[in-house]
Formats: structure tokens, C-alpha cells, sequence
């Protein structure tokens, strides 16, 4: 894997409305390139529009994104693996080359982006046979093997079961330190955002109500007590938030 | 697992008529059974053999097939062309869906006094009876096919950058496609059917006609070898879609055995 300068974002003053309802209220952030952002918030507080502005999905009703990469080398991970059933492992990987993906050279680094999430024996083996664990590492490779600079992923890990998401956990971080891309997680797992995250966002009711960076050093255990101290601060927060919005 | 069933299901399931055979053999043969009604299964086995012989079988077999084949061809492609219209486009499906929806209910063999008007019995009566049958279940589980690709692979395919093209090419067709072959399928049974019907109503040849024939002459014989021809038939047109099937559909755990 080649390491990659990941991209630097700046969102100033990002609104965005469905019709007449409001969902982002004038976001202002900074990102600085090769970090690992985490993103938290209560249900529908607006977590996946705003990864879907950012990445351009979705056209912001204000404000501007402005990114030193150009959009193609941006990937999104699903909730969902969303693998093609009809496509070997191998093609739905190099689906994330686009038309360099039908090439020789194509179908090798698909191969070596399945060696890379330790799926090397699968490339020929169709979708369905797989576990799920094992298919939203295809999904990861997918969005891999094309080096973005710019990795977003919308609770990739939400279906897995406990122990399955900490090995994805942990093979999230090994590939985001060897390839340098800036890393962009909603996760509703405060736990995982400590355990990955150099910064963890809150967002309540559109607007970013909490910047916490973690300083943590990596690999970062869970049982550590300065990590325990961390989670429960910003779950504390998280909840605050839950609470007033149900006031409201 | 399933050679051991196979291996055990087969002989069992071929005792019944195997049994049903000779029971008809012997009725015939012992004088039960008048030729007139029914004729002994040697004896149709017997004419098949003669009417191979004398070409007659093999000149209307490819008659036969060769209109099954044309009127597939014409009714299934212009079929799926529109299926495919309406499927990808909304403004062709409201611009065509709903008046084919309303002739869909018009039964086609209803239609065989008006064909026989519009072309007499020369081979476009056939072919536009047969064409306009395959048509609908063709047309229907294209864009049925079409409709229902699962929306979250499009969202997919567009976010990792697609073209149009390479998004019709690589989700939407093979998407579409289990639901294509059902319509193929239902097809091939509508095909037979219709030939079956054109054929013995108005035709100057092909199996449908040589049934007729035979008919006059009160030879049951040739009668019960054209049914047969045509179960043949549809029975050879089912294994091949189901082939098709197992070949397009590996990817699917239904289909792979
Ligand atoms: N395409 C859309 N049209 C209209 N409203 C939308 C659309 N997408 C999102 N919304 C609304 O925007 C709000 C935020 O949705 P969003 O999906 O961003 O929430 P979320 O924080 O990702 O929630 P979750 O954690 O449940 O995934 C919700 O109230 C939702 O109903
Ligand atoms: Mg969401």
C-alpha cells in the first residue's frame, strides 16, 4: 500500500435544509490531513448529511466545503457492505478502481487490497458465501484499493457483533496508519470513537456542541483508566444532549 | 447430499410411468383399448419412425421451431427493449406503461379471427400471434426486473464514480436479470401454446398442421406423436431457461446446487 497525503477539509458556516426542515445549522470545521475524526451524535441529528455534504453527495443549502483533494479521491463506507451478489469478491473490490478496474494491473491491486484486510483466500468466492464481518472488509478494501486521501465511513461496524467489531476496529486503525488518508467515522459507539478517534465531534440539533481532542497514545486500551475517564466524560455530554433535545 | 437423493429419487420416480405405459400397451394390444380412441404406444412410436423416415416429421418439426424461434425473437426482443425503456425512464413508463397495461388484458388468442382477416393464414398470422404472446411476460419482468434492483447498489455504484453505462452494465442488468428469466420462462410456455393453437387453426404445415392432417385421416397415431412433440418441446425450451438459469444465476445460493 502506498502511504497517501490525506486531505485537509474546511467547512465554514455548512448549512443544510430538506425543504423547510433545517438539519445542519452553520458548521464550522476545520480538518487537518491524515487525521482521524470521529463523529457522534443522537439519532437523526444529522450525522450522515453531513458526511454526505461533505463528500459532495449532497449540495449544501449554505456555507462551503472546501477540500485540498479532489472529490474522486474520496470513498464512503456504508452501514451496509452493499457488495454486487452477482460479482466475485475480487470484481466488487475492483469496482472501487472504476474503469482501471477491468485491467490486469487492476485485478492485482484488488488482490492486494484483500491481502491487506486478510482476506487472501476469498478473492473468487461470491458475496453471499461470506460472513458478515468478512464482508464489510471486502467493502473496506473496496474503498481502499483506490488510495483515497479521503476515507468517510457511516457506521461501517453498526450490524457486526461485539467481538467482530473490535478486529475491524483494529484493522481500521493499522490501515489507516500505513496509508495516511484523512479518516472521517460516525459511530454510535462512544467507546469506538475514543478508541480510534484524534478528536471526537458531538453533534446535537445541527451544530457541533463538543470538539474533544484525544491524546491518548495508540494502540489505546479500553481498560486503561485515563481511556475510561475520556468515554465517559463525552458519553456524559452525549446524553446531556439527548436530554435537552427531548425537553425541547 | 443431493447425488445420493437424485440417485435414489430417480428409479422410484420413474416407476409410475413406466407402469402407466404398459398398462396402455397391454390394453391396446389385448383389444381393450379401440385404436380410434387411443392408439398402443408402438404403434405411435412406429409412425414416428416412418414419418422420420419419409421426412415428414423433420420438415415440420423445423417449421414448427423455426416460427417458435422467430416469434420469440421478435415479440421477446421488442419485449425487453420496452421493458427496458420504461424501466430506465420515467417519463417512457408514463408514457407507455399504462396503455400497454390496458392491452395486456386483451387475451392475444382472442385476436385470431382479426389475425386471420389482417394477414390470412400465410406464416405473419403465426408469427404475429406468437410474437404478440412471448411480448407481455417478457415486457412486464423487465421493467418488474428493472424497478426493483436494489437501491442501495445504485446509490453504491454512483458514489464509487459509474458512468451511466458501466451502472446498466454492472447493477442494473444483472439485477434485473433473475427477474428477466421468469418472464423468458413463462414466455416459452406461451410460445408452445400459441404455436399449438395457430398452427392447428391455420396452417399449411408444421407439427400443429400435421396433427390436423392426421385428424382427417382418423390416424391417432400421428395425433398423439404431435402432443408429444409438442411436450417434448416445451419440456426442451424449460431445461434450456433453467440452464440459463444456472449459468447467470450461479451468484444466487437458490440456484446453485
Ligand atoms: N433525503 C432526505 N430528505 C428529507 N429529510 C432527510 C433526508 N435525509 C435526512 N433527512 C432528515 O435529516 C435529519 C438528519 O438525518 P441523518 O440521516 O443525517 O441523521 P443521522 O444523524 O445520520 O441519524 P442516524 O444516527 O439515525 O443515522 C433527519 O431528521 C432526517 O429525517
Ligand atoms: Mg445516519
Amino acid at each position: 500500500m502506498s502511504k497517501n497525503n490525506g486531505a485537509a477539509l474546511t467547512l465554514s458556516q455548512v448549512t443544510k435544509r430538506f425543504g423547510d426542515t433545517p438539519v445542519l445549522h452553520g458548521i464550522d470545521l476545520s480538518i487537518a490531513p491524515g487525521s482521524f475524526v470521529a463523529i457522534i451524535g443522537k439519532s437523526g441529528c444529522g450525522k450522515s448529511t453531513l458526511l454526505r455534504v461533505i463528500l459532495g453527495l449532497e449540495p449544501a443549502s449554505g456555507g462551503s466545503v472546501a477540500s485540498d483533494s479532489d472529490a474522486a479521491h474520496a470513498r464512503l463506507i456504508f452501514q451496509e457492505p452493499r457488495l454486487l451478489p452477482w460479482a466475485s469478491v475480487a470484481a466488487n473490490v475492483a469496482v472501487g478502481l472504476g474503469e482501471r478496474g477491468d485491467g490486469p494491473d487492476g485485478a492485482a491491486a484488488a488482490r492486494q487490497a484483500l491481502a491487506d484486510v486478510g482476506l487472501t483466500g476469498k478473492a473468487d468466492d461470491w458475496p453471499s458465501t461470506l460472513s458478515g464481518g468478512q464482508r464489510q472488509r471486502v467493502a473496506l478494501a473496496r474503498a481502499l484499493v483506490s488510495n483515497p486521501t479521503l476515507l468517510a465511513l457511516d457506521e461501517p461496524l453498526g450490524a457486526l457483533d461485539a467481538l467482530t467489531r473490535i478486529e475491524m476496529q483494529s484493522l481500521l486503525e493499522n490501515v489507516w496508519q500505513a496509508q495516511g488518508f484523512t479518516a472521517l467515522l460516525v459511530t454510535h459507539d462512544v467507546g469506538e470513537a475514543v478508541a480510534l478517534a484524534d478528536r471526537v465531534l458531538l453533534i446535537d440539533a445541527g451544530r457541533v456542541t463538543l470538539d474533544q481532542p484525544i491524546y491518548l497514545p495508540r494502540p489505546r486500551r479500553r481498560g486503561d483508566p485515563a481511556f475510561a475517564a475520556l468515554e465517559g466524560a463525552i458519553l456524559e455530554r452525549l446524553l446531556d444532549a439527548s436530554v435537552s433535545a427531548g425537553s425541547r | 447430499m443431493s447425488d445420493k437423493r437424485n440417485s435414489e429419487t430417480l428409479p422410484l420416480a420413474w416407476i409410475m410411468p413406466g407402469a402407466l405405459l404398459l398398462l396402455w400397451q397391454a390394453s391396446s394390444s389385448l383389444g381393450w383399448l379401440s385404436a380410434n380412441i387411443l392408439p398402443a404406444p408402438l404403434s405411435v412410436l412406429a409412425s414416428a419412425w416412418t414419418l422420420t423416415l419419409d421426412g415428414t416429421l423433420p420438415h415440420n418439426l423445423g417449421v414448427s421451431a423455426a416460427r417458435a424461434v422467430a416469434g420469440l425473437l421478435i415479440g421477446g426482443g421488442i419485449g425487453f427493449g420496452l421493458g427496458l425503456l420504461t424501466g430506465l425512464s420515467r417519463i417512457s413508463e408514463r408514457l407507455l406503461d399504462p396503455t400497454l397495461q390496458m392491452v395486456r388484458n386483451v387475451p392475444h388468442l382472442a385476436l385470431i379471427p382479426m389475425v386471420i382477416i389482417w394477414f390470412g393464414i400465410e406464416e405473419e398470422a403465426r408469427l404475429f400471434l406468437v410474437a404478440l404472446g412471448v411480448f407481455f411476460p417478457i415486457y412486464l419482468n423487465t421493467l418488474h426486473g428493472i424497478r426493483n434492483v436494489d437501491p442501495q447498489l445504485i446509490e453504491m455504484g454512483r458514489v464509487y464514480g459509474m458512468s451511466p453505462r458501466r451502472l446498466f452494465r454492472r447493477v442494473i442488468l444483472p439485477g434485473a436479470l433473475p427477474s428477466i428469466l421468469v418472464g423468458l420462462r413463462y414466455a416459452l410456455g406461451i410460445m408452445w401454446l400459441t404455436l399449438i393453437v395457430a398452427e392447428t387453426i391455420a396452417a399449411k404445415s408444421g407439427i400443429g398442421h400435421m396433427a390436423m392432417n392426421a385428424r382427417e385421416f382418423m390416424r391417432t397415431d400421428i395425433v398423439v406423436l404431435s402432443i408429444l412433440i409438442y411436450a417434448l418441446l416445451g419440456k426442451l425450451a424449460d431445461s434450456a431457461t433453467k440452464a440459463l438459469e444456472r449459468r447467470f444465476l450461479r451468484w444466487n445460493p437458490a440456484y446453485r446446487r
